[in-house]
């Protein structure tokens, strides 16, 4: 373990769910053909000036929100000035001096103890367009260009891998439900730039800084970060002197690379965006960004505890955003939500999985949903039953009492009909019988199976299981 | 040739109405004397071909407004789909435009024509058109003389009467400093009165288009077709739809003039202070109360102009890199070059040091030392304008501090030129409208300006009073040598 205490501050870009571009009417879209959605205010065209998408300063409002930060009520737009090809006008417009939100936090939970991750301030700005480099030449695809960014900036808060990995966790998971982001780290929508000092005490001032770069993947800003932390200390160890740099992570060799040396502070040259008239946020804007924001995660786990789910399967479900949806509105029914989540985790997911749908492109309306689950719980339906009827339950407007009609299912659940056909197979099956006995363990799953095909199938597998285990201790 | 432009835009209308003659004879008239103009080098681009289809088009519509058929001349840093537009600059000179600026789109609802895009000072910087790219402009009262700037290009063409009507640009006094040289009208409109969009940026808090004409009454007439709040520009304004022709005529007794004392003090020459004095007495005459007063910060504000403009310009040009229009630098060994190459060859010297004062005026804490204060000082010069607009109705000065000096005239000092300026770049700090008319002349016969300032979108009252005193003075505005009866 390092002998130094680490520091981590994290900025992240967040691509916001927009019909439209921040600063231009083209389309909002990923994965298009190059250069299909750009107009002449996207290309940094001379004469074209920026429009403004209310639906960005909506969005960035509930994110302010969600991320419980304040929200400034007079802002403005600035100018970030630099030369890249990606950035078509070489400025940025962003705020610098008024970030729309402020002194929020994200709480975590770790190893049991709660967090406050807090945020520094969180502001909108535009995305560069994409370059690619092939050998001599770079290409530049301007579809990304003008694309709404939030940026949320945390204080140098942060203490270890684990944390951070947690916090982007969290924020991932947040901004996903209330519908700011699709948070693809995969796809760049949401992207990751990790600060790592390391100090001696808690009293020193903070290490040199350095930034690690594009991390793919959360997993990634974890194993950046233990990375940058033995990296740090063993130069602090050896007593060599770095400078303030830029590096990225480097997935084929799973480490973190120098990009750039900071010799000096940027100078990006900010002033106020002329082009933009300041904005006024009215407690009017304000409340009508904040309708309608979806039951967060926090929220739903304590719902869904009420509902004696098991952890396990709370997690789960949460996971799966639509999952989550569908089960929100039996919150009225009075379903085993435990039995619920089991089926839409069990047979429902891997059919969803499989056919690639959504629970909502299904034909499980709420009534049939409920009738499935009681019957699961009752005990009408066995897991095998499911797994046979579930594309016909998923598939057609039949009712699940049509489909186990239609499906011939009649249980046996009779303990008496079941204890005769268990005497029988125990009877047929002495050498089994015996191996059992003499502690073969497997020798129980061959009798459960001949029980099942003496019934047919139609015995019920949890009451025979139980009974042939009985007949079994008294042998 | 026939000489149906030199009539009054209400007279061609009925013509045109009256199928006396068609806009296609406007056309072939205005194209030949832009040629018989070319030594003046009004123009960097002509739309011959284009504005002959347009004409011949217009000859089965029917004559429904006023600027209908009518030829016009564009500034040529207002974007014109398919027609080359370069700032004058080497950085653009061969840059057609997918778009059309507002204005443009307007012009053409009104089926005007346009028959080229005027000579500039580079991305209208200057104030004397000679840092365009194509060579400047000549004065049509003197051909030895300065136009002005930077839209000299299009105060020579309405001065000549090539056209009767112009777009200019205006961003510290680049409409009304060259409309006073040549001996025209032209109008800055209330910032946000006109759209930007298409118009290339300089300055963005200060730009604004207007119009160069040859009276105030085609003056009113051409903003009332250009104005309008814009979607596509967020700084202009949302203001009920006025006729602005509606107060020419009216009586002036009883109005309220202010003339701050600077501008009547001795950076101006006698001769124009002598002009304007006899103005004021001709308005006194009328009926008209005139005050002297003092505005703050008037002699500072071509000081806040440089920091505020070139702060702009810096940021508004970093778009020419190269990469996807413009001049671009041939076989670069890497971005650096391209980058440094492009913007050495493409960009004139005016422009560069514009750009590098202007870097260096935002560069790390000067941004808050020069911007931020240049910015805060300038909204007390427009407090204080507005001040005295509670108790006067106009305000009025000389426009310019001489009349056009010489081409040849070489000043070592560049900080110089923008004392041509002195007058006019208050009202553009204040935002507010500000119109050049024409008072007379000076001894060697070159045209003297007044400047008329309005409160905030009030410019109803400028024509008002302009036109009064045009029709009282009744100057014969068109110089020797383009005279030449039908």
């Amino acid at each position: 373990m390092s002998n130094y205490i680490p520091t981590i501050g994290i900025e992240i870009h967040v691509e916001l769910k927009t019909n439209t571009k921040i600063f231009s009417d083209s389309i909002n879209g990923y994965g298009m053909g190059a250069n299909t959605l750009v107009n002449e205010i996207d290309l940094g065209y001379p004469g074209t000036l920026p429009l403004i998408n209310k639906e960005v300063i909506n969005i960035a409002i509930k994110a302010c929100k969600v991320l419980n930060c304040k929200i400034r009520k007079e802002m403005h737009f600035d100018r970030k000035n630099y030369f890249y090809p990606d950035n078509p006008k070489n400025y940025q417009i962003t705020q610098a001096r008024t970030p729309i939100g402020y002194d929020g936090y994200v709480q975590i939970n770790v190893d049991g103890v709660d967090k406050k991750i807090e945020i520094e301030e969180m502001h909108i700005e535009e995305d560069t367009c994409k370059s690619a480099h092939r050998k001599n030449v770079t290409l530049l695809d301007f579809n990304r260009a003008g694309v709404p960014l939030i940026e949320i900036v945390t204080k140098p808060c942060i203490s270890s891998a684990k944390e951070a990995m947690l916090y982007i966790e969290k924020l991932k998971e947040t901004l996903l439900y209330a519908d700011i982001s699709d948070c693809k780290m995969e796809e760049g929508s949401l992207r990751c730039d990790c600060n790592v000092s390391l100090r001696k005490n808690k009293e020193d001032k903070l290490g040199v800084k350095v930034e690690v770069k594009n991390i793919g993947s959360i997993s990634n800003v974890g194993l950046s970060i233990e990375k940058e932390i033995a990296r740090q200390s063993i130069l602090y160890d050896k007593g060599e002197i770095f400078k303030e740099q830029t590096r990225r992570f480097d997935s084929t060799i799973n480490d973190t690379v120098l990009m750039r040396i900071k010799e000096t502070g940027n100078d990006y040259r900010y002033f106020p965006e002329p082009d933009i008239p300041y904005i006024h946020l009215t407690d009017q804007m304000i409340n009508d960004a904040l309708k309608n924001i979806p039951i967060l995660p926090d929220e739903r786990r304590k719902i869904y505890q009420k509902k004696n789910m098991s952890n396990i399967n709370i997690e789960k479900i949460i996971a799966n955003r639509s999952l989550s949806d569908y089960l929100n509105d039996m919150l009225d029914t009075d379903i085993d939500f435990q039995v619920a989540s089991n089926l839409l985790l069990g047979d429902i997911s891997s059919y969803l999985n499989k056919n690639n749908k959504n629970i909502f492109e299904t034909k499980l309306t709420k009534e049939k949903f409920i009738d499935l689950v009681s019957k699961t719980k009752s005990r009408i339906l066995t897991s095998k039953n499911i797994k046979d009827i579930l594309n016909s339950v998923l598939e057609s407007d039949n009712s699940i009492d049509e489909i186990i009609s239609s499906n011939n299912i009649s249980n046996i659940t009779d303990d008496n009909e079941l204890k005769d056909i268990i005497s029988k197979v125990l009877v047929e099956n002495e050498n089994s019988v015996n191996d059992y006995i003499n502690g073969h363990d497997r020798a129980f799953k061959y009798l459960m199976g001949q029980v099942m095909k003496m019934s047919k199938g139609k015995a019920d597998p949890l009451i025979a299981s139980n009974l042939l285990k009985e007949f079994l201790i008294k042998k | 040739m026939s000489r149906y432009l030199d009539k009054s835009i209400i007279e061609i209308n009925k013509m045109l109405k009256e199928k006396v003659i068609k806009p296609i004879d406007l056309v072939e008239e205005a194209f030949a004397r832009i040629e018989e103009n070319e030594n003046l080098n009004a123009f960097i681009t002509l739309n011959k071909e284009e504005a002959i289809e347009t004409a011949k088009k217009l000859e089965n519509l029917e004559v429904d407004n006023i600027l209908f058929g009518i030829p016009i001349a564009i500034k040529d840093n207002i974007l014109t789909k398919d027609l080359r537009t370069t700032c004058a600059s080497h950085m653009l000179d061969n840059f057609i435009p997918i778009y059309d600026a507002t204005v443009i789109s307007k012009l053409k609802e009104k089926h005007m024509i346009i028959v080229g895009k005027t000579n500039m000072d580079e991305f209208a910087m200057g104030s004397t058109s000679k840092t365009s790219y194509f060579g400047a402009p000549h004065n049509p009262w003197n051909y030895n003389k300065i136009s002005g700037g930077s839209s000299g290009g299009s105060a020579v063409c309405v001065s000549s009467r090539i056209t009767p009507f112009a777009l200019g640009s205006d961003t510290g006094g680049s409409i009304r400093q060259p409309a006073s040289y040549c001996g025209v009208v032209g109008m800055k409109p209330t910032y946000g009165r006109v759209s930007r969009y298409g118009l290339v940026a300089f300055a963005s808090s200060l730009d604004q288009i207007g119009p160069l004409t040859r009276n105030v009454y085609e003056n009113a007439v051409l903003l009332n077709a250009i104005v309008g709040m814009d979607n596509n520009d967020l700084t202009s304004a949302n203001k009920k739809e006025e006729d602005f022709t509606r107060k020419i005529g009216e009586d002036i007794s009883g109005m309220k003039i202010a003339i701050p004392n600077y501008f009547m003090s001795d950076i101006v020459s006698d001769e124009i202070r002598e002009k304007i004095r006899s103005i004021i007495d001709i308005l006194k005459q009328s009926g008209c109360t005139v005050d002297y007063i003092d505005i703050k910060y008037l002699e500072n504000a071509v000081l806040l102009y440089q920091i505020i403009a070139m702060g702009e310009a810096s940021s508004n040009l970093a778009r020419y890199d190269g990469i996807r229009y413009g001049h671009s630098k041939e076989n670069p060994k890497d971005i650096d070059e391209l980058y440094y190459g492009s913007r050495e060859e493409g960009f004139g010297d005016e422009v560069k040091r514009r750009i590098m004062v202007g870097s260096y005026i935002l560069s790390g804490d000067n941004a808050k030392i020069y911007y931020d204060k240049a910015m805060s000082i300038r909204s007390d010069i427009r407090t204080s304008f507005l001040e005295a607009f509670k108790k006067y109705d106009l305000i009025i000065g000389p426009t310019t501090t001489t009349t056009a000096y010489g081409l040849d005239v070489e000043d070592p000092n560049p900080l110089k030129s923008f004392m041509d300026d002195v007058l006019v770049i208050p009202v553009n700090m204040a935002g507010l409208p500000g119109l050049n008319i024409p008072i007379g002349f000076s001894k060697d016969n070159l045209p003297i300006g007044m400047h008329i300032i309005g409160n905030d979108f009030d410019e109803a009252t400028i024509y008002k009073l302009a036109s009064y005193i045009e029709k009282k003075l009744n100057l014969d505005l068109t110089p020797k040598g383009c005279d030449k009866s039908v």
